[in-house]
């Protein structure tokens, strides 16, 4: 048995000066400012600074040409991620329309979608949103309820999202309605593609236990849109929504997001010497070491067009795993006084948090580890 | 895997799978045959001209089959001899520690943590002065001792005995390959288990059947993953060169994951795989044995410590991910 299969791939030859672009972008237009907005920085929104990105051709970067990509190999963006992420920039507002939306309609849209949307996001300049989970629809998402109804050229959606990460700054969702009346389960479900300034829309903020707002309730009272925002196939709605979350489990996201911590932690071992500290030091760095060899190895894969679908899985497990434990190690090992200003002590208060949604957000532990079973013949 | 290594692994797979924890030194000649020992020695000197990516994919399969035979020793004694410019002869093997002085060209001292020490011929050893040093072991008196799986552990007394020498790191090429053979018994404990919850009903179901026995096991394959990307991640390294950072890493890190494998992997079994028939322990033994050899983790870790803060927080990350970037 071996459940993890390495697969040997190049590191892009352009790797060291990507790098470098991406650093020097960060210290142009980056701010010092508040350094707790440099922990999980996927989720920290600065539109100005995603347009920077955009005109510098780091979004949409495996995209073709005529829809704004810039035909990059999938290996190159990867590394222009872990660099963003590994330096808290904040990429939160074009993250999950660079992510999936686009690949997305690239994959299963049709051209008018293309055309009008995807331009824009790799521009930096649209954003999206991810219209999945419903109140009685979370981990269970083929319980979905949601529904859209043809009614003569045009589809008519009713119904509740909830947890939707930047509905209030996205341009676009991509939701999954059930659009067969009666049907059960993942049958009879679809994807649609919702310009949210859609007359019936309305968005509400969900405030976070940090007092943030990063998710929403979106409602849908009797939206009308066009035939053509129907994405992809009628009826395929489960497939092609899998399809997406897969796109999502195991970047460099999944264990990146207390990397800031970790830093600051070899800072204050350098600092200090003390040898707890040392070690913690040691440990951060084996284990995030080994996670990025796990990630890359997942990445060359799926750039050499497989899809390791378990793989993926137990890289996001393991880092999320990571990532959390990352500010409850560093409270364990330093004496912290979480009120003091310095960067240790904010971000790992930040980070305690904000990191039990780590393991919550894109398919939760126990979903991630049934999926890790099943792949292991268990089930 | 590529076609020299796809012929290896089924080689290797073929015959650690006939030996196994049974094996005995009989059955050294079935490993010699093969040409084991001369996998990461160069072509024209009669070798495989192996990679360490080549030689990992063995010490993983060793591992895996709980190979009680010094195979992964002898192939590294084997290069280290050839760079130390030793004329060897025979077996080698390697020792994972050494209390003692060199004068002269002479060592004069104990070798601890001997594999088969009592059947070799030669032995590469952790200089004590830095370096690795490679020496006969006809006139050394041999102290017998066992790992936990009951394979040969030895220490070995010397007398002014010559050495030759190469600037190699064995105790770093040790850690590398107990990587492997981590990653490669981990495997085969979960293999192990998953086999046995489907069997083995309770509740009038297989346990694995069960969301508490599976996700248990989920969090096994994780650690079994782990380990395998960094021994495979170690063993690039090694071809690269400078591999400090990722010995250190690897190691650490499939110590945490033999640690997790062996507890899980026995939790799974119940009571059938504390025993001494079912061939649970010849694995997880070794396990614990290798969790200790070449460094445990604490050590592993504090000496990755101590490069990462030395480099300095500015340099960590770049420093970490740059490293198996193609130079400019």
């Amino acid at each position: 048995m071996q459940t993890f299969t390495i697969k040997p791939f190049e590191v892009p030859a352009e790797a060291a000066a990507l790098r470098e672009q991406v650093r020097s972008l960060i210290r142009e237009h980056v701010p010092p400012g508040n350094i707790a907005r440099r922990a999980n920085s996927w989720q920290v929104n600065d539109p100005a600074f995603s347009r920077e990105l955009g005109k510098a051709g780091l979004i949409g970067m495996t995209w073709p040409k005529e829809y704004g990509g810039h035909e990059r190999t999938a290996l190159e963006r990867y590394i222009v991620l872990e660099e963003l992420l590994a330096a808290g920039a904040p990429v939160g507002a074009h993250w999950i329309a660079d992510r999936q939306t686009a690949p997305l309609l690239l994959r299963y849209g049709n051209e008018e979608q293309r055309r009008r949307w995807v331009p824009g996001i790799a521009a930096g300049e649209i954003f999206g949103c991810i219209g999945l989970s419903e109140p009685n629809a979370g981990s269970d998402l083929a319980a979905v309820r949601s529904s859209a109804r043809q009614d003569g050229d045009e589809w008519v959606l009713n119904g509740q999202k909830i947890w939707t990460t930047n509905a209030h700054i996205a341009h676009i969702m991509i939701g999954l309605f059930r659009s067969v009346e009666g049907s059960e389960r993942n049958a009879g479900l679809s994807q649609f593609l919702i310009p949210l300034d859609t007359p019936g829309i309305t968005i509400r903020p969900i405030i976070n236990l940090t007092g943030e707002h990063d998710f929403n309730e979106v409602f849908f009272d009797e939206v009308r849109l066009p035939a053509d925002a129907l994405v992809g196939t009628e009826g395929a709605g489960w497939t092609q929504a899998t399809a997406e979350l897969s796109l999502e489990r195991s970047g460099p996201e999944r264990y990146l997001s207390s990397m800031v911590l970790v830093t600051e932690l070899v800072r204050h071992a350098a600092h200090t010497g003390e040898p707890a500290a040392v070690a913690l030091a040691g440990r951060f760095a084996a284990e995030a070491w080994t996670l990025r060899q796990m990630s890359l190895a997942v990445a060359g894969r799926m750039a050499a067009g497989e899809d390791p679908a378990l793989e993926a899985t137990i890289v996001k497990d393991l880092g999320n795993s990571f990532e959390q434990a990352v500010p409850l190690l560093v409270q364990q090992v330093v004496e912290l006084d979480l009120t003091a200003p310095e960067p240790l002590a904010q971000l790992t208060a930040q980070l305690l948090q904000v990191s039990p949604s780590f393991s919550l957000r894109g398919g939760t532990r126990e979903i991630l580890r049934g999926i890790v079973a099943r792949g292991l013949g268990l089930r | 895997m590529n076609e020299k290594q796809t012929m290896l692994s089924d080689m290797a797979s073929a015959l650690f799978a006939a030996l196994s924890h049974g094996a005995s030194t009989d059955d050294w000649g079935r490993i010699e045959e093969l040409g084991f020992a001369g996998l990461l020695l160069d072509e024209a000197a009669g070798g495989f001209g192996g990679s360490f990516e080549d030689a990992g994919i063995v010490f993983r399969l060793a591992g895996y089959n709980a190979v009680a035979l010094p195979v992964v020793e002898a192939i590294l004694a084997a290069r280290l001899a050839a760079d130390a410019g030793f004329a060897a002869s025979g077996t080698g093997t390697i020792a994972e520690a050494a209390s003692g002085a060199i004068s002269g060209d002479g060592f004069t001292g104990a070798l601890r943590g001997v594999p088969w020490g009592r059947l070799a011929d030669f032995v590469a050893a952790p200089a004590p002065d830095g370096g690795t040093m490679v020496l006969s072991t006809a006139e050394a008196r041999v102290e017998e001792r066992e790992n936990l799986a009951g394979e040969p552990r030895d220490v070995l007394h010397f007398a002014e005995t010559p050495i030759q020498r190469t600037d190699a790191d064995l105790f770093g090429l040790g850690a590398a390959a107990r990587t492997a053979q981590i990653a490669g018994a981990c495997d085969a404990v979960l293999a192990m288990a998953v086999g046995y919850v489907n069997d083995r009903k309770q509740f009038g179901k297989p346990l694995g059947k069960l969301q508490a026995v599976q996700q248990a096991l989920a969090v096994f394959a994780c650690e079994a993953a782990a380990a395998n990307c960094a021994a495979v991640g170690v063993a690039q390294a090694l071809d690269r060169g400078d591999a400090g950072f990722e010995v250190a890493a690897a190691k650490g890190r499939a110590n945490m994951a033999a640690g997790v494998g062996t507890a899980i992997g026995h939790q799974a079994h119940g009571a059938i795989g504390f025993t001494e028939e079912y061939g649970l322990h010849p694995l997880t033994r070794r396990l614990w044995s290798w969790r200790s050899e070449f460094g445990g983790e604490q050590y592993w870790m504090e000496t990755l410590g101590r490069q990462v803060v030395a480099g300095g927080a500015d340099e960590f990350w770049s420093g970490m991910a740059g490293r198996s970037d193609p130079p400019a």
